[in-house]
């Protein structure tokens, strides 16, 4: 076995090793109500994921998903209840304008990295700083409830035992898998992580790849935050929050290179699904939930230091 | 006089000119008393500010001093029965080595700083949940007192905050420009492959500014929690925004090489003026954040060196 193909292969590895920990130490993890559980976890932050994953397969980070998805969960609601309070009737005109506004907001992330020529990792970060006290300002630090049967459906009801929304996240990261296989777009994505001068030099407009990249990142936000509407029933200025960690770990422990260049969507769900099994697994065999943090920081450290070719790398900031 | 002539003194002159407008539209802003409160409240956040100043001269970033200054709030406040006035001690130590830590696994397995700092605040967060049991915990206030009562009183109306701000400025100020740490530090910001060439052991010394950013940032994390009398695993959010802030404004780029803390100091005092004035006009803090997301994003632009960024990624 290679290295390249023990690497592609790690993260799946060390899934299933976990599932068949924890389902060894409690059997009940094994069980549909317990997976159906950690759907629920999962979906939001599957979204998040995926979206931040063609930003670092160009090579670059956004670390605005907090900001993005709170302010956006706000403005879903808020236009939620003006439109009529049901996505039944004309409510339903919220979905799309809020997935509208999410590519927006993705795009002016990206436009200020590459128009200010800012490294994104920080321009990002200040873009989530702004997007939280948009969401404070506009709720003025209040909880925004929403109480739409049919909007909750996402939540409540269930197909095969699983809620409908682990199949909307689902299906959107099939949306995300076709972009990356089957468009230029996805192609140019890899063209630039894989090397942005010779991307450059054969044609490729790299700035308008990294603004497209940034506003695809922003579109699954604001799917994250429908998500996190659905699954909380409720939007404030901390929807989002934790959601960093969280999305940058699974990105990066399911085997996406901060290179560039190297990894997909896929990875990303096999990442959110590492992440996801170990929070309920250790609640499942009832471990102190303090302890995750710090085991996913090592996690991440690992998984960066396994992914790199030292080789290739000159120095690193 | 062309603007990068004038580069290097954009900082203090923002900062004159911030002054005299504010106390424009508000006259009480230049009376002594409440200026001195005002410097002493900001004493924690420039600390730490200090402490990322040394992450950014080399070119790298600390974002774990947020989650560093709240495990040690932490720290000092369950130690303080058992350790007495030790504790402080290691409460630095402790925050130089998870510093150290982050820049030994960015320098050795060439992690980029910004995940590593990451990961070592959340092993950080971590620990201030389990020592603290995931609530707030609060100081003996007898001990608190009699061990670093000193460090928030006041001697001729001066708040000894501020002399300890001094200290450190003074120490941080001798390391960066009159030792042969700074100067390494220096060549590494200005051009690392340079500094390699010309010998210096790149890697030491980076993770010694890193050690430097973790110890000032516990530090940071005592003096607040000895303000408060107490800790709690997420008492310091909210500093990580405007200590970064503080750095660029202060002119020292994200690239690194330039600036340093002297330009830290002043980029912290730009910061405290905005807050007053903000506080004036009554925009509450998370409010705040958005604005200082906007002077961050500015300052960033103003300030970086885009011809040692072939590539912006």
């Amino acid at each position: 076995m290679t290295r390249e193909n023990l690497l592609k292969w790690a993260p799946v590895l060390v899934l299933i090793a976990l599932v068949l920990f924890f389902s060894a130490i409690n059997p009940n993890f094994l069980s549909l109500r317990n997976f159906a559980r950690l759907s629920i976890a999962a979906s939001p932050a599957l979204m998040v994921a995926v979206g931040v994953t063609f930003i670092i397969v160009m090579g670059s980070i956004d670390l605005s998903m907090e900001g993005a998805v709170s302010a956006l969960a706000v403005i879903f609601c808020y236009m939620l209840v003006w439109l009529g309070g049901s996505v039944a009737g004309l409510g339903l005109l919220a979905v799309p304008a809020t997935l509208l506004l999410g590519l927006g907001v993705g795009a002016i992330n990206g436009l200020i990295h590459v128009r200010l020529r800012i490294p994104s990792f920080m321009s990002s970060l200040a873009m989530g700083f702004v997007g939280t006290g948009a969401a404070v300002l506009m709720t003025g630090g209040n909880i925004v409830k929403i109480d739409d049967e049919v909007f909750r459906a996402l939540l409540t009801y269930r197909m095969l035992g699983f809620p409908l929304m682990a199949y909307v996240a689902l299906g959107f990261l099939l949306l995300a898998w076709v972009i990356q296989s089957y468009t230029r777009l996805g192609r140019n994505f890899y063209a630039v992580g894989g090397g942005e001068d010779l991307a450059h030099a054969s044609g490729v407009n790299v700035k308008r790849v990294r603004v497209l990249g940034f506003a695809l990142a922003g579109f699954f936000f604001a799917v994250a935050g429908l998500l996190q509407v659905a699954k909380l029933g409720q939007a404030e200025s901390v929807t989002g929050s934790n959601l960093m960690f969280i999305s940058i770990t699974s990105v990066v422990v399911g085997g996406v290179a901060l290179w560039g260049g190297i990894g997909g969507v896929w990875n990303a769900l096999v990442g959110v699904l590492i992440v996801s099994v170990i929070n309920n697994g250790m609640i499942v065999i009832g471990i102190p939930d303090f302890i995750q943090d710090g085991l996913l920081g090592v996690l991440v450290i690992i998984a960066v230091i396994l992914s790199t070719d030292r080789r290739s790398v000159a120095f690193v900031k | 006089m062309n603007l990068e002539r004038l580069k290097p003194h954009l900082p203090w002159i923002t900062l004159a000119l911030l002054v005299v407008i504010v106390s424009l539209i508000d006259p009480n802003f230049l009376n002594p008393a409440s200026m001195l409160s005002l410097a002493a409240d900001i004493v924690p956040l420039f600390i730490m500010a200090l402490g990322i100043t040394f992450a950014i001269y080399i070119g790298g970033i600390d974002l774990s001093a947020q989650s560093m200054a709240n495990m040690v709030t932490v720290v000092a406040t369950v130690l303080l029965t058992s350790m007495g006035a030790w504790v402080a001690v290691f409460c630095v130590l402790l925050g130089g080595l998870f510093g150290a830590f982050s820049g030994f696994v960015t320098t050795r397995f060439y992690v980029p700083s910004f995940i590593s700092t990451l990961a070592v605040g959340g092993v950080a967060f971590s620990v201030a949940q389990w020592l603290s049991g995931q609530r707030s915990v609060s100081m003996n206030a007898a001990e608190r007192d009699a061990l670093f009562g000193w460090m928030i009183s006041k001697t001729a109306g001066v708040p000894h905050e501020l002399m300890i701000a001094a200290v450190l400025l003074l120490v941080c100020w001798f390391i960066e420009r009159r030792t042969v740490v700074g100067r390494n530090l220096k060549a590494i910001g200005a051009g690392e492959l340079a500094a390699v060439a010309s010998g210096i052991s790149v890697a030491r010394y980076k993770t010694i500014a890193f050690a430097l950013s973790g110890a000032l940032a516990a530090l940071a994390g005592l003096l607040f929690a000895v303000k408060l009398s107490g800790g709690a695993p997420s008492v310091a959010n909210g500093f990580l925004l405007p200590a970064i802030v503080a750095v660029l404004v202060g002119g020292t780029p994200l690239t690194g090489g330039v600036g340093g803390v002297v330009n830290t100091m002043i980029g912290t005092l730009i910061v405290a003026v905005i807050r007053a004035s903000m506080l004036y006009l009554e925009i509450n803090a998370t409010q705040q954040q958005m604005f200082f997301g906007l002077i961050l994003i500015a300052a960033i632009a103003l300030t970086i060196d885009r011809a040692k960024l072939k590539i912006v990624k």
